[in-house]
């Protein structure tokens, strides 16, 4: 449970930088799972080549997933807005096959894990043991996304970012240089990945394959929380991390695995808007 | 039904081709042929996903929850019930429409939206591939092996390579005939309305929940087909292959490349693409697996960038285009005779 | 001090304007009539450089800016208040005003900026925390002009102004313009309400299905059989 909602705040956090950029383009990517995959594996290769904690490859990731994400979206989405919405699905779903797949001949197919110094501490609360990289990455995604809020809140970047997102057109009449601010905001998201893949790495299992599932987990928190709002993606994320969790421990078989899902489409029958209460 | 279709459905060229292909396996080694099969497998799989992802704009990722559903549930049924597979593949087609029903009804319902029915869908696909390999009837995780093919026809058994084939071929024609059917009917033009903006559509009165469904209903039956087929063709059902999110993804990818919303469109797109990746995997797969999704990934990501239409509307155009400057030239050079340029090519 | 020579402009390859000259002298407020779908919007956003320009020439204080980019325009001192508005509607009206001065040449004396827009409409300055989206229309329209103001325009451009207003607020919308001459800014206006710009306008020029048909003061305008035409599409 306690691990759940740890774990939670990071997917949170992807989806933030997912409603980030859904809110100020109006896209969704389906290669988002796919950078955190990608995000991880670098992690590894810094282990591998340089020994590198997946805490420290941080510093190598950002920039790294930043300067790509920017790339992706200036030589790759940025030409094809003009077209229907979904190129841009199709445009994603074919990056992720090349991300994954480039993955899967770098580093083959089997299960990996990238150790960590905190890899096996753990912290113990009377009977609730909890294992340290989840604390950590709690704490992390936490501060990251009450910076993120303030940014957005009380800066002149945020400040532009939020009125893309409102009126694009009126923006443009601002003088803001709209173009950039979408660039930014990619990269801000392709960060936010870079991130969340340290945080998720240390002691994780991964395989190449594992980026689909990112996806689909990103997205549905997502939707979960509103598209855009800022509290309840947060929430978003705790809600499906924490019937992951649920149902690994509670219902070993089929019903365990499919719970997040169900708890999804549950909340979207009863709150098709998502769980916003109100609007911030 | 316009004329346009029958005069298609008559076209030399076109039964050319047919020919050609039902003549191929005399030619072809044996791994050359499974190889255009899968193809051809393939090409029927993304025709029927034309229909809605192209036409209808509904780009459904849950295809492979009814190449599943007839894949595996019509094999379960023969295994674990004894029942004779024509019937269980039709059991399973309809199973598989009623399923298209309620995805379209469920996107209606919430008014999800282009991006959002897309996500949706692909939540029900891996919904779909955790239940498959979880559940004891179809198999479980380790799949379904199907009793030899001994060429009893009344089994739902082609005789090997060469009768599956020949099933596959007449499958996949069947699947662009019913592209062709939609796209002359008027669900084709309600399709395309919806497709094209949704509200004014509903504005001028298209029934907007009735042609969704109707769509995805028709869809999923002929995937659910294509799947029992293809089932029966590898003898052996496999849940990470059939229900995997990554075979949808395939198709979609495929029809992209080939043309969306054109009828010959996606199975063009498979007929040249999953050959050259079955190549590639046969030379380099031992040493880079996943070579052959990269590539498809990559080809995809240059055709959506710089040919977003797909490849046979950007070949027709070019050739229509090159067509009007030679006739172009033709009058200029003097001969004024009255050429009269088409450029009817490439429309629909 | 703005010269637009022969200008056509449009979306992809629907030209919209065709060979539109028009001429801004400083100090002037000089209003564009027209019906709708006269293309008065489209002309001031290809002059905000947000619809491409297919030919001609903008040339503003001898300076050629055809080529600029839409934050270019407004560094320059080109300036539009949009057609409905168009507030952040989710942010506060200080936040919007912060916008309107978000340009690098305008953002350090912004502060100061904000307390002469808050002189010239104080109801702005009560609300100075209320989400633009709760104003009412009128409030709105002041905000978007103020939030225009920002970012100290030397040619301002006014979209419609008056649009979905009651008269008592259009009545001030028009006196505020008033003000703004008087303060020595130079003014393109784009009305439909021909009474009222012609009232307060120095020079007028009616368009009519993207060419200008009549220009001169707003006496001649209002007596050109042709301004009538273009109104009533006759």
């Amino acid at each position: 449970m306690v691990q759940g909602m740890l774990i939670g705040s990071t997917y949170g956090l992807l989806a933030l930088g997912m409603g980030l950029i859904f809110g100020v383009m109006g896209i969704v990517s389906f290669a988002q799972g796919d950078l955190v995959s990608l995000g991880m594996f670098l992690c590894l290769a810094l282990y591998a080549g340089f020994g590198l904690d997946p805490y420290v490859s941080v510093f190598v990731t950002v920039p790294l997933l930043m300067i790509s994400g920017g790339a992706i979206y200036w030589f790759l989405i940025r030409p094809i807005a003009g077209q229907h919405l979904l190129m841009v699905v199709q445009l994603t779903l074919g990056l992720s096959f090349v991300i994954q797949n480039g993955l899967l001949m770098t580093f083959g197919g089997q299960a990996q894990r990238v150790p960590s110094v905190v890899d096996s501490d753990l912290l113990i609360v009377r009977d609730v043991v909890i294992q340290m990289p989840h604390v950590i990455a709690a704490a992390v995604s936490f501060g990251l996304a009450l910076g993120l809020y303030a940014m957005l809140g009380w800066t002149d970047a945020g400040r532009a970012i939020r009125a893309v997102s409102q009126n694009s057109h009126a923006a443009y009449l601002m003088g803001i240089k709209v173009a950039r601010v979408r660039l930014v905001t990619f990269a801000i998201g392709c960060g936010l990945v870079a991130i969340a893949a340290s945080l998720l790495a240390p002691g994780a299992v991964m395989v190449p394959a594992q980026g689909f599932r990112y996806t689909v987990i990103i997205l549905l928190t997502m939707v979960l929380g509103g598209m855009t709002n800022f509290v309840s993606i947060m929430c978003g994320g705790i809600v499906i991390a924490m019937s992951e969790a649920v149902g690994a421990v509670y219902f070993a078989d089929t019903f365990g695995l499919l719970l997040p899902y169900l708890v999804f489409v549950l909340v979207m029958i009863i709150r098709p808007q998502g769980l916003t209460w109100r609007t911030t | 039904m316009r004329r346009e279709f029958y005069d298609t459905l008559l076209s030399p060229g076109l039964w050319l081709i047919c020919a050609l292909l039902a003549a191929l396996p005399l030619f072809l080694s044996g791994y050359h042929l499974q190889i255009v099969t899968l193809a051809l497998t393939y090409a029927a799989l993304a025709s029927a996903w034309n229909i809605v992802g192209g036409m209808g704009g509904m780009l459904s990722l849950a295809h492979s929850l009814f190449v599943g559903i007839g894949g595996m549930f019509a094999s379960a049924l023969l295994i674990r019930c004894g029942i004779n597979m024509w019937v269980g593949s039709l059991g399973a087609a309809i199973l598989a429409a009623g399923a298209g029903c309620l995805v379209a009804w469920i996107g209606w319902r919430f008014r999800l939206g282009h991006l959002l029915f897309a996500l949706i869908t692909l939540a029900f696909a891996e919904m779909a591939s955790i239940v498959a390999m979880n559940c004891e009837f179809l198999g479980g995780a380790s799949g379904l092996f199907l009793p030899p093919d001994k060429g009893r026809f009344i089994a739902f058994e082609f005789g090997g390579m060469h009768g599956t084939y020949w099933v596959m071929l007449l499958l996949a024609a069947g699947c662009i005939v019913s592209n062709l059917a939609v796209l002359n009917l008027p669900l084709g033009y309600r399709l395309r309305a919806v497709r094209d903006n949704a509200d004014a559509a509903q504005a001028i009165g298209v029934p907007l929940l009735r042609t969704q469904v109707v769509a995805m209903a028709v869809s999923a039956f002929l995937t659910s087909i294509v799947g029992s087929v293809y089932a029966r063709y590898l003898s052996f059902v496999d849940p990470q292959l059939l229900v995997s999110p990554t075979l949808t993804v395939e198709i979609v990818l495929f029809a992209t490349v080939g043309g969306l919303g054109r009828p010959f469109g996606p199975a063009l797109g498979a007929l040249i693409l999953l050959p050259v990746g079955e190549v590639l995997r046969g030379q380099f797969g031992g040493a880079l697996p996943g070579l052959h999704y990269f590539i498809y990934g990559l080809v995809v990501i240059v055709v959506v960038r710089f040919a977003p239409r797909g490849v046979l509307p950007t070949i027709n155009g070019g050739w229509s285009k090159f067509r009007a400057r030679r006739a172009d030239r033709i009058v200029h050079a003097g001969t004024n005779t009255g050429v009269s340029v088409t450029s009817g090519a490439g429309q629909n | 001090m703005l010269e637009v020579r022969t200008l056509t402009a449009g979306y992809g390859l629907a030209e919209v304007l065709g060979d539109v000259s028009l001429s801004v002298r400083a100090g002037e407020v000089v209003a564009l009539l027209g019906a709708n779908n006269a293309g008065k919007t489209t002309f001031i956003n290809s002059l905000s450089r947000l619809v491409s320009i297919f030919s001609g020439s903008v040339v503003f204080d001898g300076q050629d800016i055809t080529a600029a980019k839409p934050d270019d325009v407004v560094g320059l001192g080109i300036v539009q208040v949009p057609e409905g508005r168009l507030v952040f509607p989710k942010m506060s009206v200080r936040e919007n005003l912060l916008l309107g001065g978000s340009h690098p040449r305008v953002r350090r004396d912004r502060l100061a900026q904000m307390e002469n827009a808050f002189g010239l409409f104080p109801i702005l300055k009560e609300r100075a925390q209320q989400l633009a989206g709760t104003l009412s229309g009128g409030e709105q329209q002041m905000l978007a002009i103020a939030r225009g103001l920002m970012a100290k325009p030397r040619l301002l451009m006014l979209d419609e102004p008056s649009l979905g207003l009651s008269p008592r607020f259009v009545q001030y919308v028009f006196d505020a313009i008033d003000r703004l001459r008087s303060m020595g800014l130079t003014i393109l206006l784009v009305e439909q309400n021909l009474t009222m710009a012609l009232r307060y306008a120095d020079r007028c020029y009616v368009m009519e299905r993207g060419r200008v048909v009549v220009e001169g003061d707003p006496n001649a305008v209002r007596d050109d059989p042709r301004t009538r035409t273009a109104y009533l599409g006759l």
